[in-house]
C-alpha cells in the first residue's frame, strides 16, 4: 500500500521521538556545577562525596561497606543486557547550585527554564504542597506547604533530613533495602546523592500528593537518589514520582533505591511516571514493609529508557496487611522493559495483587518478571496475580515469567496472563462506527491500560494517555 | 563411562532451572548401572524392538532420529547418551493404523542401580497409534536411580497417543528428559502421571514444528511426604496455526513439595498461535509445599497465549456443604480431591486409557491420603 499517505505515514512512524532532543532534549550548559566528582567510582570518590557533603561518620562507613558489596558482586546477567554500562566512565557526583532553595525565586534561571521545557509549572501551580524538585543529584527547589509542617509532616529531600533529622534517618536507614542486597542497590548505598524524605507521624493524613520531579543533566552523570518514607500508624501518604531527562549520545545509568516503611494501619502509595529518554539504563531497587493492617500499594508506569529492570516489592510483615502492585509498560523501538512486582506475604491473613498491562511495538520487548510467595505460617492468605501483554507487530517481543511459592495450604493464590495482538474484530466495530483505524487502535490500548491509568491522580492519566498516543501513532499500516 | 572426565557437570540450586531442587545429596557413583529388563508388548502394523537390537538390525528407522530430538547438552542427558544400552524403538510406516496400543513396562526394582533408558517413537505420514510406558517399583524403599530419554516424532498428519506413567520408589531419583516434535497437521495427546520418585526432574517439551500440527499435554501428579516432584514443560510454537493445550494438576500430602515450571515460547513467524497453559495445584497439609513458574516468551503478534496457575487448599464451603448432607470429613475431603482431579481425566477421549488413568489417580490418592 505505497499510497503517499502511507509513505508520510511511514516517515511519521520512523520519526517518532526523532524530535525527542528539541521536545524535551534540551541540556543546560554545563558551565556552573559546583561540585563535580572525577569519573569513576574508588574509595577516594566516595570519601570526597562524604566529606562534601559533611556526613556523620556512620554514614561514610555505611558507604565504604557498601563499595566493597558493590565492587565484589557480579553484574546480573538475567533480564536486561546490562553489558553495556561502563561503571568506570561515570561522574558519581555532580552538585548544581550552591544552596538548596525554599522560594521558588531563589530558584536559579536555567534551572526555572528547564522545568518550563517540562511542562511542570502547571502541575507545580497546583500542588504547591511539596514539591521536591530533582536537578542533578541534589534537590534544589523545595517547598513544604505550612499546613504540611503544621501536621509535622517532614518532606524534604535526603541530605537536609540527614542533617537535621538525623536520629529518625539513621533508624529506618537501609533496613528495608540492605546495601548487600544487589549489585546495583549496593552502587546506590556507596554514592547516593538526593532522593526525598517523607515522614508522616501517627494519625496524619496527608491530603494531596506529595510529588517530586527528577531530572538528569549531565553527560555521563549517573543519578543515584534515595528515597526513604515513614508513614506512623493510621497515617496516609500518596507520593508521585514522575521524570523525564534530555537526550545524550552516550548511555546513563539511573539506580535509585527506595524504601517505604508502612506502620500499623497506615496507608501508603507511591505513583511512578518514568519516561527516561531512551539511553537511560533504569535499574531501581524498590521495597516496601507493611505492618498490621497497613496497605502499600505500588503504581508503576514505564515508558522511556532503553532498559529498565524494576521490581517494586512488598514485604506483607504484619497480619491483615494488604499489598497491591499496578504496573504498566509500553516498550517501543529499541526498548525493553523488564518490570513487574514481587509480594511476600509474611503474616497470617494478608491479601495482595498484582494487575500488570504491557505493550510492545515496532520491536520493544517488555517483560513481566514477579514473585508472589506465601511463605510458612503465613495462614489464610489471598493473592491475584493478572499479567496482560499487547503485541502491536511481528517484529516485538513479550515475556511473562511470575513465580509463584505457596507454604501454606490454605493461601488461596491465582495467576493468569494473556498475551495477544489487537483483536480484529475490534477494530472492525469500531471502524464501522466511524473511527479510523488509527484512532480505533489507540482507543483499544487506551482501554487496555485504562485498569492502571484510573489509579493515577487526573493530571497523570492525562499525561499517560496522551503520551501512549504520541508513541502509537503511525503504528498501524 | 570412559567419557566421563568430559560430561558436563551436574547442576546445583545456582543453576538456572535448578533453584527449586536441591541435588545435593545425590551421589552418582553411589549407584551402578544395570541393564534394563524390559516388557514389550508391541501391537500389529508397527515395529516395536528393543533399541540395541533396532540400531543393528533397522539402522535406517533410528537414522537421523535418535539423539536429535532431546539435546545433550543437559548433564543428565549428556549421562543418558554415555551410558545407555538399551531402550524401545516403536515405529510405525507412513499410512498405518495400529489399533491395539503398544505396552512398555520398566521396573526398577534392583536397590543401588542407576538405568538409563532411551524411547524412540516414529510416526511417519499419516500413521495413527497409542504408546503406553510405565515405569514401577515394587516398593517405595527401593533406592535407586532412573534416567530416561524420551524422543515422539510425529510425522505429517500423523496422529500419537503417548501414554507415560510412572509410579517408582518413593526414594527414587529421577532425571527424565523427553521431548516430541509435532510435523505439519500431525497430532499429538500426551499424558503423564507421576506419584513417585524422592527427587529429580522431569522435563516434557513439545515443539510444534509444522503448520497446523496440535498438542495436547495433561500432567497429574501426586505426592506423598519426603517426595519433591519436579516438572519442567516447554510448549513451543515454531510454525504458523499451531495449537497446545497443557494442563497440570497436582495434589500434595504433609510435607510434599512439588515444582511446576511451564514455558510458552512463540517463535517469529509463527502467527496464528494458540496455546494455553495451566497448572493447579491442592495442598493438603500446612506443610505441604508448591511453586509454580509458569512463562511466556511470544516473538509473533497474531496470537493467543493464556496461562493460568493456582495454588490452594480444599475449598471449606464444599466440605461443609457435603459433611452438611451427611458425607463423613474424610470421605468428604477425597470427594473433593477426586473431583480436583476428575477435570484432568475428562480432558481424555474416553476408553480404556481414561479409565485405567483415573483408576490410577484413584488407588494413589487412597495411598497418599
Amino acid at each position: 500500500m505505497a499510497t503517499p499517505e502511507a509513505v508520510a505515514e511511514k516517515k511519521e512512524l520512523a520519526g517518532i521521538n526523532a524530535d525527542y532532543k528539541e521536545k524535551f532534549g534540551f541540556h543546560d550548559p554545563e558551565t556552573g556545577y559546583a561540585y563535580k566528582a572525577p569519573k569513576g567510582l574508588s574509595r577516594e570518590v566516595v570519601e570526597s562525596i562524604s566529606e562534601y557533603k559533611d556526613e556523620p561518620q556512620w554514614m561514610r562507613d555505611f558507604r565504604l561497606k557498601a563499595l566493597e558489596h558493590f565492587e565484589s558482586r557480579p553484574t546480573p546477567n538475567w533480564g536486561g543486557n546490562l553489558g553495556q554500562i561502563d561503571f568506570d566512565d561515570i561522574h558519581y557526583f555532580v552538585r548544581a547550585s550552591e544552596k538548596n532553595s525554599r522560594d521558588w525565586d531563589e530558584v536559579p534561571e536555567d534551572i526555572k527554564n528547564t522545568f518550563d521545557r517540562l511542562g511542570i509549572p502547571e502541575a507545580e501551580r497546583k500542588f504547591l504542597s511539596g514539591v521536591g524538585a530533582q536537578y542533578e543529584s541534589e534537590v534544589v527547589y523545595h517547598q513544604v506547604n505550612e499546613k504540611l509542617e503544621a501536621q509535622g509532616v517532614i518532606f524534604t529531600d535526603m541530605d537536609t533530613a540527614l542533617r537535621e533529622h538525623e536520629d529518625l534517618v539513621r533508624e529506618h536507614w537501609a533496613t528495608i533495602i540492605p546495601p548487600n542486597d544487589n549489585k546495583l542497590a549496593a552502587l546506590n548505598s556507596a554514592v547516593w546523592s538526593g532522593g526525598s524524605f517523607v515522614y508522616v507521624p501517627a494519625g496524619v493524613k496527608v491530603e494531596m500528593p506529595l510529588q517530586a520531579y527528577f531530572r538528569i543533566n549531565t553527560e555521563n552523570m549517573g543519578q543515584f537518589e534515595r528515597t526513604l518514607i515513614i508513614a506512623e500508624e493510621g497515617s496516609d501518604v500518596h507520593y508521585i514520582e514522575g521524570c523525564t531527562a534530555p537526550v545524550y549520545s552516550t548511555d546513563s545509568l539511573h539506580s535509585a533505591v527506595v524504601e517505604i516503611v508502612a506502620k500499623p494501619s497506615s496507608r501508603v502509595r507511591y505513583t511512578t511516571v518514568q519516561n527516561w529518554s531512551q539511553n537511560v539504563y533504569n535499574l531501581v531497587t524498590k521495597r516496601a514493609v507493611a505492618q498490621e493492617k497497613a496497605t502499600m500499594e505500588w503504581v508503576d508506569c514505564n515508558l522511556g529508557s532503553k532498559l529498565t529492570m524494576k521490581y517494586p516489592s512488598i514485604y506483607l510483615l504484619g497480619p491483615e496487611a494488604h499489598g497491591e502492585i499496578l504496573s504498566i509498560a509500553f516498550a517501543g523501538e529499541g526498548q525493553h522493559q523488564d518490570a513487574g512486582g514481587k509480594i511476600i506475604h509474611a503474616a497470617p491473613r494478608t491479601s495482595s495483587s498484582i494487575f500488570s498491562k504491557s505493550i510492545s511495538k515496532d520491536g520493544g520487548r517488555s517483560t513481566y518478571r514477579g514473585l508472589l510467595e506465601v511463605a510458612d505460617g503465613a495462614t489464610e492468605s489471598r493473592s491475584k496475580v493478572v499479567c496482560d501483554a499487547l503485541l502491536l507487530d511481528e517484529d516485538s517481543r513479550s515475556d511473562t515469567y511470575p513465580t509463584i511459592r505457596i507454604g501454606e495450604n490454605d493461601a488461596d493464590v491465582g495467576h493468569e496472563a494473556t498475551v495477544s495482538k489487537i483483536g480484529d474484530e475490534q477494530v472492525f466495530y469500531l471502524q464501522s462506527h466511524g473511527l479510523d483505524e488509527e484512532e480505533a487502535s489507540k482507543m483499544i490500548v487506551n482501554g487496555f491500560i485504562e485498569p492502571v491509568t484510573k489509579e493515577l491522580p487526573m493530571e497523570y492519566a492525562v499525561e499517560l494517555n496522551r503520551l501512549i498516543e504520541l508513541q502509537m501513532e503511525g503504528s498501524i499500516g | 563411562m570412559a567419557e566421563l572426565a568430559t560430561l558436563p557437570p551436574l547442576p546445583d540450586q545456582k543453576t538456572k532451572g535448578w533453584e527449586f531442587t536441591d541435588l545435593s545429596e545425590l551421589d552418582l557413583d553411589a549407584y551402578e548401572t544395570a541393564r534394563p529388563n524390559p516388557s514389550i508388548e508391541g501391537a500389529e502394523g508397527a515395529t516395536v524392538l528393543s533399541l540395541a537390537e533396532a540400531a543393528e538390525s533397522h539402522p535406517a528407522l533410528i537414522a537421523g532420529k535418535l539423539g536429535t530430538l532431546v539435546p545433550g547438552d543437559d548433564p543428565f542427558v549428556a549421562r543418558n547418551e554415555a551410558a545407555w544400552t538399551d531402550g524401545v524403538l516403536v515405529h510405525v510406516p507412513a499410512g498405518t493404523t495400529v489399533a491395539e496400543p503398544i505396552r512398555i513396562e520398566l521396573p526398577l526394582a534392583q536397590p543401588g542401580a542407576a538405568v538409563y533408558w532411551r524411547t524412540l517413537v516414529v510416526l511417519e505420514e499419516g500413521a495413527e497409534a497409542e504408546v503406553w510406558e510405565h515405569s514401577s517399583s515394587p516398593s517405595d524403599e527401593t533406592d535407586a536411580l532412573l534416567n530416561s530419554v524420551v524422543e515422539l516424532a510425529v510425522g505429517q498428519a500423523a496422529t500419537l497417543r503417548y501414554i507415560s506413567t510412572q509410579d517408582i520408589s518413593e526414594r527414587a531419583w529421577i532425571f527424565s528428559s523427553q521431548r516430541a516434535e509435532v510435523e505439519r497437521d500431525g497430532r499429538l495427546d500426551w499424558t503423564a502421571l507421576g506419584f513417585g520418585s524422592g527427587r529429580g526432574k522431569v522435563r516434557m517439551e513439545t515443539k510444534l514444528a509444522g503448520p497446523g500440527s496440535e498438542a495436547r499435554v495433561t500432567g497429574g501428579y501426586a505426592g506423598a511426604p519426603g517426595q519433591h516432584l519436579d516438572y519442567d514443560t516447554t510448549q513451543e510454537h515454531a510454525a504458523p496455526n499451531t495449537f497446545s493445550d497443557l494442563a497440570f494438576r497436582g495434589v500434595l500430602a504433609d510435607r510434599a513439595t512439588a515444582v511446576w515450571r511451564g514455558m510458552i515460547r512463540v517463535d517469529p513467524g509463527a502467527q496464528g498461535t494458540d496455546a494455553f497453559q495451566e497448572s493447579r495445584n491442592l495442598l493438603l497439609s500446612p506443610d505441604a509445599h508448591a511453586d509454580a513458574i509458569p512463562g511466556l516468551e511470544i516473538e509473533a503478534d497474531d496470537v493467543r497465549c493464556t496461562h493460568a496457575a493456582a495454588i490452594a487448599q480444599i475449598d471449606r464451603d464444599q466440605l461443609f456443604y457435603l459433611t452438611s448432607r451427611g458425607l463423613d470429613p474424610a470421605d468428604a475431603k477425597q470427594l473433593i480431591i477426586e473431583g480436583f482431579l476428575e477435570s484432568l481425566v475428562e480432558r481424555l477421549a474416553e476408553g480404556p486409557v481414561r479409565e485405567e488413568i483415573s483408576a490410577a489417580l484413584a488407588r494413589r490418592l487412597a495411598e497418599i491420603l
